[in-house]
């Protein structure tokens, strides 16, 4: 570690215990509270040039390298202060996506009102294009109205983060049927407030509104909101995709073994310190989370390295998925009788919040989103390992 | 460290990855000799080359690979000892012969009794550790009795040497360097895990591609598929932290101890698999995957088992997160 690195934590570090949120959680058991908080929290992260570290340098609190970017995320996770949920897919896929294909009218356009707190959602899955994203339905007719081009819109799209609450939305439809499924797709920037848009939340198992669908019919989007050519959706979607890959996972990782704790407490409160079984689960685990941990740095210093694999990627989530759930597992059995009496969830309060029956259904969102782990075990051993690929087409005649 | 990492791993597989699994013991334990790996974390001023720990677990990673059989880890112990100890006549003298290749054991197993003493038959000293002092035995008289381990890789005995020995150290230094010769037993028994386990995942992966039933290759299974890609995935967290272990100075004894636990669980995982997915030829002698789930199942209760040392790392964790 070097010393400049050394003076960026010390900076975050004095920066954070002046203005991090103290016991932030209280205040978000209602959507107005968790809003008001994602809101407030984000606003002084870019005022104190914190909130965008992963961006190029000409924007305010961008041009930071991965080593500082981990340096950040390491000492936000350390300080416990809330995760940006609300605006993580506005700075990471619509701001990457932005860079990588936008044009220069389109990032000046769309850019500065992510750094002013605008969010963005992603409407990517609908009920029949899940794990296999290709088969995207949602229609997209490229018409002229009233002398102006457009495309009219129709379709539903499902699992959009923070849908019920975004201000734009990255669209991902079908402009043709010809070809590859992959041809046929186009990238549109969706304003939610057009007419013809209907965002309503899904309600999880646990209790929280993370996601919602979308329903949108004959909804008119600009030709100039059209981002890459027509054709090239799937190719735009890509990067989208790939910027969710950044340094989350080790933040993730490192908010986990910070609350470590939580078990210690749970074990403790229960009489059970003198559980050896219980105990050894215990150690177990904690081995798990720093090995978890262990995998994520190196994958950031391969990265930093430029020695990075397709596959290694995956290798990260798949550890960090199995682990939380081995993580909010155990807490869930010690927890006992008492977690199964039902809790209010905290909104937006991370993957560890005590609240165990609630933690460990949570916990799916990481084994289910993002690329479920079925989808990055096919990664890892076809494309990291180098086993065959499975055949591309299938008919009922061939499984006969 | 003057080698890299790297430089030292080709260095290894050019000495024993082409030789074939488990080679022969003689030739192996003269090859490790004649490396100077027996140096390898000796200061210089004693005539060693002054590597860190990192270059240790790549030696004990690379041995585990091939499944050389021999004492390097306990000999490694004992080298350790006798270059922390306080000077007496004749240390140096028995140091550089530790370093040339003169076999000098010590137990792999935890708590004071002289059993699972590695080629015991052979060696000249014996390192016995209690709370009070660690001292170095001649063997000369000694009762030493061969145990059939299932591993053929590993020849162990119970050993009684006669005498007092050589002091290496006495009261807190006995407990502080007693403390080092367990940290650097599971170290290099959680490098020969996955070390293993890493070479018969790659030897099943390659199986399952050669393998054909059904019209197509084992490989093709995703069933078989998602099986090796949990395998990978935990075998690479164990390693990273394998390697983030080895150059954190402040690791601690229960922090060692319980990457030696988990590297023994993904070792053992995969060995066990390895011959599921192998399938009726993984139950033959003649085929080497029985090799490694005998190693790793050794392995496993070298220096204290799972359940030790999960139990002390969730009592630390207790400790600290109070």
């Amino acid at each position: 570690m070097t010393d400049a690195l050394e003076i960026l934590r010390h900076d975050v570090r004095a920066w954070l215990a002046a203005e991090a949120p103290k016991d932030w959680r209280a205040t978000c058991t209602t959507h107005d509270g968790f809003l008001a908080t994602q809101r407030g929290w984000f606003a002084k992260l870019a005022a104190g040039g914190y909130a965008v570290p992963h961006w190029p340098a000409e924007w305010p609190g961008g041009g930071r390298s991965l080593a500082e970017q981990k340096v950040i995320y390491e000492e936000l996770a350390r300080a416990d202060t809330p995760r940006l949920m609300l605006s993580f897919m506005s700075t990471y896929h619509a701001a990457s996506t932005l860079f990588e294909w936008g044009s220069p009218e389109q990032q000046a356009r769309y850019i500065p009102r992510i750094l002013d707190g605008e969010i963005w959602c992603q409407g990517f899955s609908e009920p029949n294009a899940g794990s296999d994203l290709a088969g995207v339905r949602t229609r997209a007719e490229r018409v002229s109205r009233d002398g102006r081009d457009v495309y009219v819109v129709s379709g539903q799209k499902l699992w959009s983060t923070m849908g019920q609450f975004a201000d734009q939305c990255l669209l991902l439809v079908r402009t043709s049927t010809e070809g590859a499924k992959q041809a046929g797709l186009t990238y549109l920037l969706l304003d939610l407030k057009a007419k013809g848009v209907t965002a309503r939340p899904i309600h999880q198992i646990h209790g929280d509104e993370e996601f919602a669908e979308l329903f949108l019919d004959e909804v008119e989007v600009p030709v100039a909101d059209r981002l890459g050519e027509e054709g090239q959706g799937w190719a735009v979607a890509q990067s989208t995709l790939a910027s969710e890959r950044g340094l989350t996972l080790l933040e993730l990782s490192a908010r986990m073994r910070g609350a470590s704790w939580r078990i210690a407490d749970l074990i403790r409160a229960s009489g059970r310190e003198d559980d050896a079984g219980i105990v050894r689960d215990f150690g177990r685990l904690t081995t798990k989370i720093d090995a978890t941990c262990a995998l994520a740095d190196q994958f950031l210093a391969n990265r930093i390295a430029g020695e990075e694999r397709v596959g290694d990627a995956s290798l990260v989530k798949l550890s960090y998925s199995r682990t939380l759930r081995a993580f909010t597992s155990l807490g869930l059995r010690i927890g006992g009788l008492e977690a199964q009496y039902h809790e209010p969830i905290v909104f937006g309060g991370g993957m560890e919040t005590g609240n165990w029956m609630a933690d460990f259904m949570n916990s799916y969102a990481w084994t289910i989103a993002g690329g479920s782990d079925e989808v990055q075990r096919n990664i890892i051993s076809e494309r990291l390992i180098g086993m065959p690929r499975e055949p591309k087409t299938w008919t009922l005649e061939a499984a006969r | 460290m003057s080698m890299t990492r790297s430089e030292l791993q080709d260095a290894a597989r050019q000495a024993f990855g082409e030789g074939g699994l488990a080679p022969d013991a003689g030739r192996s334990w003269a090859s490790i000799a004649e490396m100077g790996w027996l140096m390898m974390t000796v200061p210089e001023a004693q005539g060693g080359l002054d590597l860190g720990r990192d270059a240790a677990g790549v030696i004990h990673t690379e041995l585990g690979r091939a499944l050389v059989p021999g004492p390097m880890i306990a000999q490694m112990l004992v080298i350790s000892a006798l270059s922390a100890a306080d000077d007496f006549p004749e240390r140096d003298d028995l140091l550089t012969r530790a370093m040339a290749g003169e076999v000098m054991t010590a137990s792999l197993a935890r708590g004071e009794k002289l059993d699972c003493v590695p080629d015991a038959d052979g060696a000249s000293h014996v390192l016995v550790v209690s709370p009070s002092r660690v001292a170095l035995v001649p063997l000369d008289g000694a009762t030493i009795n061969a145990r059939d381990t299932w591993d053929k890789t590993r020849r162990l005995f119970d050993v009684a040497p006669v005498g007092e020995g050589f002091t290496l150290a006495r009261g807190d230094a006995a407990i502080a360097l007693s403390d080092r010769m367990d940290a650097q037993l599971l170290f290099a028994i959680s490098g020969d895990s996955l070390g293993g386990a890493a070479a018969i995942l790659e030897l099943t992966i390659d199986y399952l591609k050669l393998r054909h039933q059904f019209g197509r290759p084992l490989a093709l299974f995703q069933a078989l598929k998602h099986r090796v890609a949990d395998m990978k995935t935990w075998l690479s967290a164990a390693e990273a932290l394998f390697w983030a272990r080895a150059v954190d100075p402040a690791a601690t004894l229960v922090e060692i101890g319980a990457l030696k636990a988990h590297a023994c669980d993904v070792y053992r995982a995969i060995a066990e698999d390895a011959i599921q997915l192998h399938g009726g030829i993984g139950l033959t002698m003649e085929y080497h995957c029985h090799l490694f789930l005998k190693r790793a199942t050794l392995n496993a209760v070298l220096g204290g088992d799972g359940d030790h040392w999960d139990e002390r790392a969730g009592r630390m964790a207790l400790e600290v997160a109070v």
